[in-house]
């Protein structure tokens, strides 16, 4: 029952590991449902580790059993009794159990290194804002610093900050800055960073995997997208999308021509399709599409966890 | 109401006004309006210093100093936030990343295009 089990997983890693993140980056749909592409983009990302390790693990193990929970005991225990495995082990278990455990423990040791890494440089950060800069009138959370170039952004954590720079509020007229405030309050409420961390991990875990490189970017693309709406929502006044829209392109401005020229396809990065779908709105997913994605999500997890436990269970 | 966090800033505020060696027991007598204890001053120094904005040299008493001024701690900040350094980028959320000369001109075309659209 093991090796068809690792040959269906070994499948499906491979079609992870690129077909379906070129897919999903390439496709138009997720501009217009961002939340509904995120569900499918961390579903990508789980089953695709998911089913990389375990594929390696149940070929690894396939000689001590027939099935993961029978097998891994099997593989424990005789290291103590000295019971021989079933079948006879050959170089490529060795290999594809180690490929395994490296590729794990790779995998978690780099996502924790990123967590860690991460968290202080936002204490860092942190701590300088509350010495060097006196809590705005927006709020206890908001910091103006004193900066000619156009900049807002917001630290994640317990204690979040919202920083606007003095040239972003002398640039942008109310309704402008209100907007861009909007705009980071949304990537606060929504946690926007826990779901970018482990694409930001993997991107440095597997530098030679262009489908990690393509979904973080994907990733981080997209929750720009969804805190565009989510700011919309919060919004009021006559014409929302404009404003919003009318902000990006000032802060852009602004804090231009930092990027040699060209450096961006002039078709647009990823800056002037928010620009574009808040202009000129597609229409929303259908909610059949939307449930579609949605499903797909959570079939993609099912599979390999299904795959891994099911020889265990018939 | 004294809190941590606000003497720290009016300890360093102090630091960057007078801009040369202080020791413990002049800032205090310096900053008697807050009525701060000997013991407090120290802990805030020593909070400082462990956040990297505060020296302190060998000298019996230890006399302390800012170490950079605000201008600079802004500068650095803003540096790695404009900077490209991923790893960095990871820790915030900006507003707008960096782009071109050639995207800011589409960008505006953009809006512009937008603007002049009748259906609107």
């Amino acid at each position: 029952m093991l090796p068809a089990t690792a040959l269906a997983l070994g499948l499906l890693a491979a079609l992870l590991a690129w077909p379906v993140p070129a897919a999903l980056s390439r496709a138009r749909w997720p501009q217009r449902d961002p939340l509904a592409a995120l569900v499918c983009w961390q579903a990508v990302g789980l089953a695709g580790g998911l089913s990389i390790i375990g594929a390696l693990l149940t070929h690894g193990l396939a000689p001590w059993g027939h099935s993961l929970p029978e097998a891994w005991w099997h593989w424990v225990t005789h290291w103590s009794t000295g019971a021989p495995p079933e079948e006879p082990v050959r170089g490529d278990h060795w290999v594809a159990q180690t490929l395994a455990a490296v590729l794990a423990l790779e995998l978690l040791g780099v996502l924790a290194l990123s967590l860690v890494r991460t968290a202080r440089t936002r204490r860092r950060h942190r701590a300088l804002l509350e010495l060097v800069v006196e809590p705005a009138a927006a709020g206890e959370d908001t910091r103006l610093l004193d900066h000619p170039a156009p900049v807002a952004f917001c630290i994640p954590g317990a204690r979040p900050l919202l920083v606007l720079s003095s040239g972003m509020v002398a640039e942008l007229d109310g309704a402008q800055v209100d907007a861009v405030v909007a705009h980071e309050r949304a990537h606060l409420t929504e946690h926007h960073h826990l779901l970018l961390l482990p694409f930001v991990a993997w991107r440095a875990a597997l530098p030679v995997l262009p489908a990690a490189d393509r979904a973080h970017d994907a990733v981080r693309d997209l929750v720009e997208m969804r805190a565009d709406d989510v700011a919309l929502g919060s919004l009021t006044g006559p014409d929302r999308r404009r404003t919003l829209a009318a902000a990006i392109v000032a802060v852009a401005a602004g804090a231009g021509g930092q990027l040699p020229d060209g450096a961006l396809a002039v078709t647009g990065g990823a800056v002037a399709v928010r620009v574009r779908r808040l202009l000129a709105p597609a229409a929303p997913l259908p909610s059949g599409a939307r449930w579609a994605a949605l499903l797909s999500a959570v079939a993609l997890l099912l599979v390999p966890t299904v795959l891994l436990v099911l020889p265990a269970l018939v | 109401m004294n809190t941590l966090g606000e003497l720290e800033r009016s300890v360093l505020e102090h630091l960057w006004a007078v801009a040369g060696p202080v020791t413990a027991t002049q800032l205090r007598d310096e900053l008697a309006d807050r009525g701060l204890a000997l013991t407090t001053v120290h802990t805030v120094l020593t909070r400082l210093e462990q956040k990297g904005f505060v020296t302190h040299d060998e000298t019996r008493p230890r006399q302390f100093r800012a170490r950079g001024t605000r201008e600079e701690h802004v500068a650095d900040l803003m540096h790695e936030v404009l900077g490209q350094a991923g790893d960095r980028q990871a820790a915030l959320a900006r507003f707008v990343g960096s782009v071109g000369d050639d995207e800011v001109r589409m960008l505006r075309e953009l809006l512009a295009g937008a603007g002049d659209d009748p259906a609107r």
